[in-house]
């Protein structure tokens, strides 16, 4: 059993790693050697990224982290910590987000953003993503609060705190790990999502990277680029893996060693 | 608090009961206009949308024009679908085979990784990397490594060759993006619960088969209702996996639900069926997803 | 609910009128493409742009999304001022009035009667015309010289017949090594529509009914044609990769300088040539026994049904079928003019491959159906099963049993 545990983790670890490392590898492999030609064909390619592509694609993750930060935050509080006439349904419905077709509630939305004026926008866009985070985060932020110890709250009461001080100096604190969590999720799915961006917004200037890079793939008639695919794969990956792993510290850990139990 | 994924207890401050106190009322008060944002969010991007695809579904939709209505025609007509009817078959089969899959890798890595030990940390990381590349993404980077040109295994495993060998590197493709995740999840329930638990479990002599099977398991059983629907749902609503890698085929042999959904919305251009398919297919993952929670809550109840 | 929507779709429909009332000035028109036919869309807007008051903004989506992008901008009613399609998706936009009727304008034209006939009947509907030709590519043989010398075959004498396609194609497959006779891709419906059927035409039979709703697949012809490829892929003639191919690799392996002779898309004559070194001719496909006929493939384009620049739209229309864009754009560029007339202009005169993809034009084909995206080139359609059941199933049943499927896939 204790030489279970290293074989095992090591194979797998491997097993794991493998793709990763491979799609970097493929990356720079060139015709003879190494290099960064895929990645120069990426920006200097008639239909390749620019810069636009990065600021929107950057927008679209800050709208969506913060819009789903506020939304959950405040929606984790109600659910976690409080009681009102139709609480469990709301929250059903929230869930219920994850039941749905993408591919025929996006026409639905097509259409309700063209009737509220923000069709082919960042911010309508962002309103979609931050919904589709909806399940996701208010499950993760309700269980952020209601783990909180009654006491923490009840001390902050009776110093005659109100709700939203007692929300704001020592109720978020204390939900940090989900917070980060929540933060986490909303940027790499809103960084990476291909299908909402290709049919909710309509001008070249507006695109996002992800949809720069699919482009890519199709755009020499029919043949895949695959080296290029790669490249732009790794590309779109890196800030994800990055920001990851610098955060890992503060919610991975934060979330297994405590601040959840309760 | 036995699980962090449990149900909140009930946080209503213990004042003297009754309907019209107004301390409570206050209480609901508060909590609703919290609740707000999220009423407004889920309302606005998500029931009325909804409620325009079950309109949608019992009209004849044209794409412009004015709709004709038509019920139950759409729904009717997807009795003599044979497409409809295979993906139908194959999305179960799928959703079977990566339920059992997914679900035991991820308990099983939860388990590898659950105590502090070298390298754990390492490892939990490792798993847990493929998450944080998005779906899309990393189906393209699985198309370039399952690719003759330039892939490793370049001619020897091809996702256009046989149903078998494109099943397998589509569930191959899950279980490397979702593990991690689902494990992650299921972590959280594991360390939840308390060691005291564990440590009488031993004073008793129980092994740690009894102890995983009487204890862990059933004290785990709402993170286990959560994985297992998150995965149920997701499997049912498979398609960017086998949009991107295997376009449905070979002969069709994976297309799934959500394909034959995008068919007959944007090939066949008939949104009324389109829509009769997705209001189905959410109320059978409805089912489902309540069944599932229904018989977990009440086999674990005591 | 009813009455909200119906106040929105009253207020869509009232957007429909079309671009007189805009006010003067320069205005700016969006148009979208695939991905497949970016080049070309950019080529003509910077040429336009370049001579007009009027600016043409391109905008292209993946191939695979484009029909997507376009369905779900219908539904919104916010298509772009412009858009192409594949041509054989022509009918079902013109059908579903995704585009704006041009009849008036576009049978006004002076060259009216020299755009590509077989483009301009599939951007008709119950009479009325609803797009003109954008791009065209246009199946053709395409051989190797270099493997016609090494295999003792004239190279200037490309086969005339199927049959002859054949041999020529068993007598190269001979060389042994990576060489293969021919390819073809055996997984991909759009692939086999566009090399296939021609055959079919030239022999005198056809696939469909004039009006595209009922399937004519058990034609002898068809069966005839699909036993040749049947029997080269058995003998190990056409590579073995023909067989999974889905459409991707089907230029990389033509590129590779392995294969004899294929048919394959006119347009590639020039991307195969740009990157190898091996010379390539150029035949018309022919049938069993003779004759010649070719896809007229490639995209054509309309007036979105929404814009409300109807009138700038045309202007840019117009102006892309006149000589200035067919010759100094579309030629210049290598590519195929969508006039008949202007088959042998001064820059086809420098290759005399190219003006025998260009004369083809007049009397090739574009197969006309309302449902054909659904029926042929989507990846569940029944053609693939039709098709790979003749090509490596059983044979004998997979013609009667598609012709039934393909019917009514057809009329739906």
């Amino acid at each position: 059993m204790k030489l279970l545990h290293p074989v095992t983790g090591g194979a797998l670890a491997i097993l794991f790693l493998f793709p990763l490392l491979w799609s970097g590898y493929a990356s720079v492999r060139t015709a003879d050697g190494f290099g960064l030609e895929n990645y120069a064909r990426l920006f200097t390619d008639d239909s390749g990224i620019r810069l636009y592509h990065v600021v929107n694609s950057l927008t679209v993750a800050l709208l969506t982290v913060g819009g789903t930060l506020l939304v959950a935050t405040l929606g984790g509080y109600a659910f976690g910590r409080f009681s009102f006439p139709g609480r469990d349904a709301l929250f059903l419905v929230t869930l219920a987000i994850l039941m749905v077709p993408y591919a025929t509630v996006l026409i639905a939305l097509y259409v309700l953003l063209g009737w509220i004026g923000l069709e082919d926008s960042l911010v309508g866009l962002s309103l979609v993503l931050i919904m589709f985070q909806l399940p996701f985060a208010i499950f993760m932020m309700r269980n952020s609060f209601a783990a909180i110890p009654p006491e923490l709250e009840e001390s902050a009461q009776v110093d005659g705190a109100s709700s939203v001080g007692v929300l704001t100096r020592v109720l978020l604190p204390a939900v940090r790990p989900g917070l980060v969590t929540v933060a986490l999720f909303a940027f790499l799915s809103s960084w990476s999502e291909f299908f909402a961006p290709l049919i909710l917004l309509n001008s070249t200037d507006r695109f996002t990277l992800t949809l720069a890079v699919v482009n890519m793939r199709t755009a020499t008639f029919g043949a895949i680029d695959y080296a290029a695919l790669e490249a732009g794969v790794t590309l779109m990956a890196l800030p994800c893996l990055l920001l990851f792993v610098l955060l890992q510290r503060s919610y991975v850990r934060g979330f297994m060693s405590g601040a959840l139990r309760g | 608090m036995t699980s962090v994924l449990s149900r909140p207890a009930a946080v209503v401050r213990p004042t003297a009961a009754g309907r019209r106190n107004p301390r409570r009322r206050r209480h609901a008060l508060t909590g609703m206009l919290y609740a707000a944002p999220t009423a407004f969010m889920v309302g606005a991007f998500f029931v009325v949308p909804l409620g325009l695809v079950a309109y949608m579904s019992l009209h004849r939709w044209p794409l412009l024009g004015l709709p004709t209505l038509n019920a139950p025609a759409n729904y009717t007509g997807l009795a003599d679908d044979r497409l409809l009817r295979d993906a139908a078959g194959f999305t179960l089969t799928y959703t079977v085979i990566i339920t059992v899959l997914l679900f035991a890798s991820s308990l099983g890595m939860a388990l590898l990784v659950q105590r502090r030990r070298r390298g754990t940390g390492f490892l939990r990381t490792v798993f847990f990397l493929p998450a944080a590349v998005g779906f899309a993404s990393a189906s393209l980077l699985f198309l370039g490594l399952l690719s003759a040109e330039i892939g490793p295994f370049g001619g020897v495993i091809s996702v256009s060759d046989s149903g078998g060998t494109a099943l397998g590197a589509a569930i191959l493709l899950v279980l490397w993006r979702f593990a991690g995740f689902n494990m992650l999840i299921l972590l959280t329930g594991l360390q939840a619960v308390p060691t005291e638990v564990y440590e009488a479990a031993r004073l008793d002599g129980a092994n740690r088969w009894q102890t995983f099977t009487s204890i862990t398991l059933p004290l785990m059983r709402s993170t286990i209702a959560l994985v297992l629907t998150l995965i149920v749902t997701g499997s049912l609503l498979a398609f960017d996996q086998f949009w991107i890698l295997t376009r449905g085929g070979p002969d069709n042999s994976t297309t799934s639900l959500v394909m034959v959904v995008y068919r007959k919305a944007f090939i066949e251009l008939d949104l009324g069926s389109a829509a009769a398919v997705s209001v189905a297919l959410l109320a059978v993952l409805v089912v489902v997803s309540l069944a599932q929670l229904a018989v977990l809550r009440t086999r674990s109840a005591p | 609910m009813r009455r909200w929507l119906g106040a929105v779709l009253t207020a869509g429909l009232a957007g429909c009128g079309g671009g007189a009332a805009v006010a003067d000035g320069p205005v700016t028109v969006t148009l979208w493409t695939r991905a497949a036919t970016e080049t070309v869309s950019k080529a003509y807007a910077a040429a336009y742009n370049a001579t007009h008051e009027d600016t043409v903004e391109v905008t292209a989506y993946p191939n695979e999304e484009y029909p997507a992008k376009l369905a779900s901008a219908a539904g919104a009613r916010a298509l772009p001022d412009l858009f192409a399609a594949d041509v054989v998706f022509a009918p079902q936009y013109a059908a579903q009035g995704l585009w704006l009727d041009i009849t008036e304008k576009f049978t006004a034209l002076p060259v009216a009667g020299e755009v590509a006939p077989a483009h301009v009947r599939n951007g008709t509907w119950e009479g009325r015309n609803y797009a003109v030709p954008h791009t065209i590519d246009m199946s053709v043989l395409l051989y190797n010289k270099n493997l016609y010398r090494q295999a003792g075959l004239d190279p200037e004498k490309p086969p005339t017949s199927l049959t002859e396609f054949a041999a020529h194609a068993r007598t190269i497959d001979k060389l042994g090594g990576d060489v293969n006779g021919t390819y073809f891709g055996g997984n991909c419906g759009g692939c086999n529509v566009f090399t296939l059927w021609p055959s079919v035409w030239a022999a005198g039979g056809d696939i469909m009914n004039d009006d595209g709703t009922a399937s004519t697949i058990d034609d002898p012809a068809m069966a005839g044609v699909f036993a040749l490829y049947r029997q080269l892929y058995e003998e190990g003639v056409a590579a073995p990769a023909s067989k999974d191919e889905a459409g991707p690799t089907w230029l990389g392996a033509l590129q590779s300088g392995t294969i004899g002779i294929a048919p394959a898309p006119s347009v590639w004559l020039g991307i195969i040539e740009e990157k190898t070194d091996f010379e390539l001719g150029v035949a018309p496909i022919s049938g069993l026994d003779g004759g010649e006929s070719t896809f007229v493939g490639g995209d054509a384009i309309g007036i979105g049904a929404t814009s409300a620049k109807a009138d700038a739209a045309w202007d840019f229309l117009s102006w892309t079928l006149g000589d200035e864009a067919q010759v100094e754009v579309v030629a210049k560029g290598k590519g195929v003019p969508v006039r008949t007339d202007l088959a042998a202009n001064r820059y086809a005169a420098a290759d005399p491959r190219v003006v025998t993809i260009n004369s083809l034009l007049a009397n090739g084909r574009t197969p006309y159906a309302k449902n054909f995206n659904a029926t042929y080139n989507d990846p569940q359609s029944p053609w693939i099963a039709t098709f790979r059941g003749a090509l490596f199933g059983d044979a004998s049943t997979a013609l009667t049993d598609g012709a039934a499927a393909l019917t009514a896939s057809l009329a739906k």
